[in-house]
């Protein structure tokens, strides 16, 4: 048991699985509360998907300014080696790449989100849906309801790959922190991660 | 009978007349819904190929 805790690395930091767990609570709290009524489930849904999305712009702030860091920015950032089929560091080229992928969507729906709330009262703000032209909010619109749909499509492909019985050691991996040298998939080099520091 | 075109925006008029973006069509919502399941679909199927290849 000893030895299998000694060999034991950790691959997310406890703030950093925190982060993904709130992150995807979020994420899915918005998209239920924003894509269900389009469907005909009608519920009271405003307070709470302005609610999650302020929990999911907290959440990614704190993020960023965590990845604000040469070594983590190194190990999510795509290396020409990775596109010609490398062994992969902490991260594999499919892992960045939704990554990626999830960041721009989820980052453009934060960025449309947040004039949002100037449409709605809250016991903080009084609504002043003046605060743009029409036309501008026009576009804040399509590019919010554009990125809403592309988070749908990556978080169903993300969910899918994430419950695949070959990557179940990176889901237990954001669950508990850690993956042993014996877990570690076939497609990651030693050398590059977890490195010789270690 | 032609089929119907699926809309990317959604637009409407204002008080005079004139036509104003709305957002995003939901003609879009499961399409979305499809590109994902076609992707776990496809790869589902590539495994289950490559799971009887091996054995």
């Amino acid at each position: 048991m000893s030895a299998i805790v000694a060999d034991r690395i950790e691959r997310h930091a406890a703030v950093d699985r925190v982060f993904h767990w709130v992150t995807a609570a979020s994420v899915l709290a918005l998209l239920a509360t924003g894509l269900l009524p389009v469907v005909g489930l009608k519920f009271p849904w405003v307070l709470v998907h302005w609610v999650s999305g302020i929990v999911l712009t907290l959440a990614v702030l704190v993020h960023l300014l965590r990845s604000l860091s040469w070594g983590k920015l190194c190990s999510i950032w795509i290396r020409w080696r990775d596109l010609r089929g490398a062994r992969a560091g902490k991260y594999t080229l499919a892992q960045k790449l939704m990554h990626h992928a999830l960041s721009l969507t989820v980052l453009i729906t934060i960025a449309t989100g947040l004039p949002m709330l100037a449409r709605i009262d809250s016991p903080f703000w009084e609504r002043d849906p003046y605060l743009f032209a029409a036309g501008t909010w026009g576009v804040i619109y399509v590019l919010h309801g554009l990125a809403s749909l592309l988070t749908l499509t990556l978080a169903m492909i993300h969910i899918y790959f994430s419950l695949l019985p070959e990557k179940r050691t990176y889901l237990r991996a954001m669950w508990n922190g850690w993956i042993t040298r014996a877990e570690l998939p076939a497609e990651h080099d030693p050398d590059r991660w977890p490195g010789p520091q270690r | 009978m032609t089929p119907e075109a699926v809309e990317f925006v959604r637009i409407s008029r204002d008080a005079w007349g004139q036509e104003v973006l709305e957002g995003i069509s939901w003609d879009l919502l499961p399409v979305a819904f499809a590109i994902g399941a076609l992707v776990i679909i496809g790869h589902a199927i590539y495994r289950l190929i490559n799971k009887s290849r091996r054995t």
